[in-house]
């Protein structure tokens, strides 16, 4: 790749130099992918800041006022002042947002009120059901449909091809609580082969359990990552490069890791991260298909009775791992596409 | 064939699923089947049995002749639950979706057209808000505040609207630069009426596909609200509530689980299909013009 055509690229609005240290310098004396970690991190703390106080404000927007949202329905007068008092609920605004950060700086989500115990263990037990559940999905599904997507392009218009799109539109327009009690009925109740309710005890039993929960999550994903698969690495297939490499004799597998795939990279990572990040509220719904004590589950326990820090621990930990997804998938795309290292643009 | 020989042969242009001339049978198999909800949006009558008749006699039964589809654990006859619950399955989300496209259609204009700040401000929102989990806050919202259906549609509708814009700010950009606006500008057309005149009915086609696409999005997330119990009341015959209800007893009455899946994927795939269908036809128009 010729250094003077990226630095001409580069800098479409100046002067076109091939100096690239005088460009960097000029720009700040760091490295592209640098700074554009630095404004990302910047960007994540601002936004979770920003959902720590919608958070924050969870506990006045609930019916019946903070006091009755911690106290819970039946509490008396006598009770609901109490709570004003030890809460400091008669403070401005902004002193009491301030407690709640700094209590979260130690790591403190406050006690449930069903369940009697600190917020951050329910969450920490829960997490063990749902983290396996959401990653174990994630990697079967976008491997899984770039292969398919790949396999599928490659035999562009065959039957086979037909058959998958037609498939594709079928999981990914089927509410995915259907496609679990469908998978349920089948395998757990006909067929008798996997538990259906619950998530067992321990290593392996956990396993046994977790089987339909992912196949389903699996299924909804790899609807999505599949058909843009196909679509994108359709695209590069056509294009003139694709058409010079076979031209220059070189090898099928070549042709489709080295430029097929390598070009497909940074798009097929963004898209399995916005789909992973849509999959949230499906996998809640996957949760209680299947009885799963994970986040999901205790979020909408935690909702059916009103425990507000229940709900304010669980929806903290999304956004986290929102956060935490976009950017790993930055992070990603800089690893997999030299461009965006150098700070080109690329379309994405 | 080899895996080569795969890869070299430059085969013509393959006729795409749901493409070329001709109505292709599953759109047709579609179209029937969203005319028939249809038939039972407007006419709840059909009902054969009064869908909130509870008869605890009546019970776990199985398809009879005078319970087509069985009864679920209160004795209510699930056909005619099904046909009753047609109304919040199809109107919210065609709602939900129209205000969603509508919205969409409006700031994807805007900004297209007016490019400067306008554009920067409506980018940076769809940006923000394409990287939440919609149907996870729409959870928590309606759950915190108790808020009912209402409030479950504005919440998607809001987070429902990234996608839809950037597809169509896209489209409108593309016409805005073709030389017919610009003869309208050099008219001296206002540019309201530019906007109203000449790219709403350009990007047209692309509003209505969008349209049927998110009818999709809208049944998924709204039955997935009910399934939750969030969103509509207890009682009603919503097709996801019918299935959080009866899924215990599905041994008992496969039906009364089932035939409310079933009709909530067909009514998604349906509009899915069209959607695509018109896609592909769309696009075909814009190549051969």
């Amino acid at each position: 790749m010729s250094t003077t055509g990226n630095e001409a690229a580069r800098d479409t609005a100046g002067p076109a130099t091939s100096d690239r240290a005088a460009a960097a310098h000029r720009r700040g004396g760091r490295s592209p992918a640098l700074r554009m970690l630095a404004t990302r991190s910047v960007g994540a703390v601002a936004v979770l800041l920003a959902v720590t106080v919608v958070v924050f404000l969870f506990v006045h927007l609930a019916p019946g006022g903070p006091e009755q949202a911690l106290a819970g329905r039946e509490a008396t007068p006598e009770q609901l002042a109490a709570i004003r008092a030890r809460y400091g609920l008669d403070d401005p605004l902004w002193q009491q947002y301030l407690r709640y950060l700094g209590a979260l700086t130690h790591l403190d989500l406050g006690t449930s009120l069903l369940r009697r115990e600190p917020v951050t263990r329910s969450i920490g037990q829960a997490a063990g059901v749902t983290a396996p559940l959401v990653l174990i999905s994630w990697l079967l599904a976008a491997v899984a449909g770039t292969a398919l997507g790949m396999f599928t392009a490659l035999r562009a218009g065959s039957r086979l091809d037909r058959v998958v799109l037609a498939l594709t539109v079928l999981a990914a327009s089927t509410p995915v609580f259907a496609t679990g009690l469908l998978l349920a009925w089948v395998f757990g109740i006909q067929l008798d082969w996997l538990p259906v309710l619950g998530a067992g005890r321990d290593g392996g039993d956990r396993a046994r359990y977790l089987v339909l929960p992912i196949l389903t999550t699996t299924l909804v994903l790899l609807a999505s990552s599949t058909r843009f698969a196909r679509v994108r690495i359709g695209q590069i297939l056509e294009e003139d490069q694709v058409t010079f490499a076979r031209a220059r004799g070189l090898s099928t597998s070549y042709v489709l890791v080295r430029i097929v795939l390598r070009n497909a990279a940074v798009q097929t990572i963004t898209l399995s991260g916005a789909v992973l990040i849509a999959m949230l509220g499906g996998l809640v719904v996957v949760e209680q298909v299947f009885a799963l004590p994970g986040l999901g589950t205790l979020l909408v326990t935690a909702i059916g009775a009103r425990d507000i820090p229940v709900i304010q621990g669980v929806t903290l930990v999304v956004a986290v791992a929102v956060v935490v997804v976009n950017l790993v998938v930055d992070l990603l795309c800089l690893a997999v596409d030299p461009r965006m290292r150098r700070g080109l643009e690329v379309d994405r | 064939m080899s895996p080569a020989g795969i890869v070299l042969a430059r085969r013509p242009r393959a006729r795409r699923f749901l493409a070329g001339p001709g109505v292709p049978p599953g759109v047709a198999a579609a179209a029937l089947f969203l005319g028939l909800v249809a038939v039972w949006v407007v006419a709840p009558g059909l009902a054969p049995h009064d869908p909130a008749l509870i008869r605890p006699g009546d019970a776990y039964q199985g398809p009879s002749s005078a319970h087509l589809l069985g009864t679920d654990p209160l004795g209510r006859d699930v056909l005619s639950r099904l046909i009753d619950g047609a109304r919040t399955a199809v109107l919210a989300p065609l709602t939900l979706a129209a205000g969603t496209i509508a919205v969409s259609t409006t700031l994807a204009v805007l900004a297209g057209y007016l490019r400067g700040w306008v554009d920067a401000v409506i980018s940076r929102v769809v940006d923000v808000l394409y990287s939440i989990p919609a149907l996870m806050v729409a959870i928590v919202i309606v759950g915190v505040t108790g808020g009912g259906f209402g409030l479950s549609i504005i919440v998607l509708l809001v987070f429902g609207l990234p996608a839809n814009v950037r597809v169509l700010r896209a489209a409108v950009m593309e016409r805005a630069a073709l030389p017919y606006v610009e003869a309208a500008r050099t008219l001296g057309v206002s540019t309201p009426r530019i906007m109203l005149t000449q790219l709403v009915p350009a990007i047209g086609p692309l509003v209505i596909t969008s349209f049927f696409l998110q009818i999709t999005f809208a049944i998924v997330d709204l039955s997935s609200l009910s399934f939750l119990g969030l969103g509509v009341p207890p009682g009603a015959s919503d097709w996801g509530r019918m299935m959080a209800e009866n899924r215990a007893t599905m041994s008992a009455n496969f039906f009364s689980t089932a035939a409310p899946g079933l009709c909530l994927a067909a009514v998604a795939v349906s509009a899915n299909v069209l959607g695509d269908w018109l896609y592909t036809r769309y696009e075909q128009a814009g190549r051969s013009r």
